[in-house]
């Protein structure tokens, strides 16, 4: 290894990246959990459900975080409110989405829309567990109600757009082939379904205590 | 084992990317955790000391405690963070090794506070004012904080993503460990202040302060919180001199 690490001439770039193609092939073949929710493979029905049920358990842990500001019930509200947000786009969004898609004639399967969603919201959730420690810490010790929503909407815009951008990922790798014409169709599509799940996660995640000002 | 420790400790230093590429492989990672620790606890150790040779006496055990006790707290708070954003970006590391990965960036930026620590004493003693120094000690942050991010960008790559993944991971950090430092303040101590505090009172928080620093940098100052009705009733309606709490130690 140290030898790819000292060497120093024109092809190092391309040593380098071998190296680092070769590291992430030794961590796929024992991939961790992070690495198995964000994985883009598609698997059966049973799997992607329970990839995206991950997610949003996942997410709840977030939710945890902030309701430790208060306490008691709202430990509860919290933990159903983060997951919610993600829920509600798993529903309402992404079956509208391969209905539309369908529509437009995109070569899009319900199977493939199904991992796409889950690994998406998987995502989301995954980010939303990993930033829960800070959380918990920041919602604790924050006197001020509006830098405590700050840190609250913060990570949930920082989990929401990593889902969203996996989302979208998933979906315009479907779209590869497709002429110029249908594509940018389904491009636009996309681009209108992003902004309804951003609104709609933000309509739920508003519900949260801790963004109307619960001290 | 401790000659691999050594050489760890080396490496740190002189090839960031040889210890990326550790940390991303895996395996016996046990020598980079002691030697990325050790270089943490000490270095932040004798930075922390080195400030509070600004107030001197029980300040220095008390800075030279609370700065690796912040950065050990920071660290643990923000790894399931770095996993998780690496992961959604579809960088994923080994638990283990975004440990390693994380312990490795702190030692190394902990190793540049101690090279930077001559500078911030010999600044104090030759009677550098509190707030210069105040800013001095945050050029030198800033500084560390670029060498241990470097050592992280080496491990996701540099490009579009890794940089995305090094960027949202400083922000959490910055955050995170901004409060916990909050929380373990004061570092400097004022010449002028009668006693010192191993901790200060709970009060406000980072974001507030920054926020109000920047308002206050801009000509803007708010009263300061805690004045009862009646004490803001008694004030005069002309704007009264700086009341807020920027003049406190940090």
């Amino acid at each position: 290894m140290n030898a790819v690490v000292d060497v120093n001439s024109a092809d190092f770039d391309l040593q380098r990246s071998f190296a680092m193609q070769q590291s992430f092939a030794t961590i796929a073949a024992e991939p961790s959990l992070g690495a198995r929710l964000t994985s883009p493979e598609t698997h059966g029905f049973t799997r992607e459900l329970a990839r995206l049920g991950a997610g949003l358990g996942l997410a709840a842990l977030y939710g945890l975080a902030l309701g430790a500001r208060t306490g008691g019930m709202a430990l509860v509200q919290h933990a159903l409110g983060a997951s919610a947000g993600l829920a509600a786009v798993g529903v309402l969004g992404i079956p509208a989405l391969f209905v539309l898609l369908a529509l437009v004639n995109a070569p899009v399967s319900p199977s493939a829309m199904l991992s796409a969603g889950a690994r998406a919201l998987a995502s989301a959730g995954f980010v939303l567990a990993g930033l829960a420690p800070s959380a918990a810490l920041l919602a604790v010790t924050i006197e001020s109600p509006n830098a405590a929503a700050f840190v609250t909407r913060s990570g949930l815009i920082l989990a929401g757009g990593i889902g969203l951008l996996q989302l979208t990922s998933a979906v315009r790798d479907m779209l590869k082939e497709l002429p110029w014409a249908p594509r940018w169709k389904c491009n636009a599509l996309l681009l209108g379904f992003s902004v309804f799940a951003i609104m709609l996660a933000a309509r739920v995640w508003y519900n949260l205590p801790i963004l109307k000002g619960a001290a | 084992m401790n000659s691999r420790v050594l050489q760890v400790f080396d490496e740190l230093l002189r090839s960031p990317r040889a210890v990326a590429e550790r940390s991303r492989a895996g395996g016996d990672l046990r020598p980079l955790f002691i030697a990325s620790l050790s270089a943490l606890v000490l270095g932040a150790g004798v930075f922390g000391a080195t400030l509070a040779t600004s107030r001197g006496g029980i300040q220095l055990f008390y800075s030279g405690v609370k700065l690796p006790l912040s950065m050990v707290a920071t660290m643990s708070l923000v790894v399931p963070a770095f996993h998780a954003i690496a992961a959604g970006l579809g960088r994923p590391l080994s638990f283990s090794g975004t440990i390693g990965l994380t312990l490795a960036a702190a030692g190394r930026g902990a190793l540049v506070l101690v090279a930077l620590s001559p500078l911030i004493w010999l600044s104090f003693d030759r009677g550098l004012a509190y707030h210069p120094g105040v800013l001095l000690a945050t050029a030198c942050y800033a500084l560390a904080g670029l060498a241990a991010l470097d050592l992280v960008l080496r491990a996701v790559g540099f490009d579009v993503r890794g940089v995305a993944i090094v960027g949202l991971f400083s922000g959490v950090l910055l955050v995170t460990g901004g409060q916990t430092a909050w929380m373990l303040r004061p570092f400097l101590g004022r010449p002028s202040a009668a006693s010192v505090p191993f901790f200060r009172h709970r009060e406000s928080s980072f974001l507030d302060a920054l926020q109000q620093s920047s308002l206050s940098s801009v000509g803007v100052y708010k009263a300061a919180r805690g004045l009862s009705d009646a004490q803001r009733g008694a004030m005069p309606s002309q704007p009264s001199p700086r009341l807020e709490t920027s003049d406190e130690p940090r």
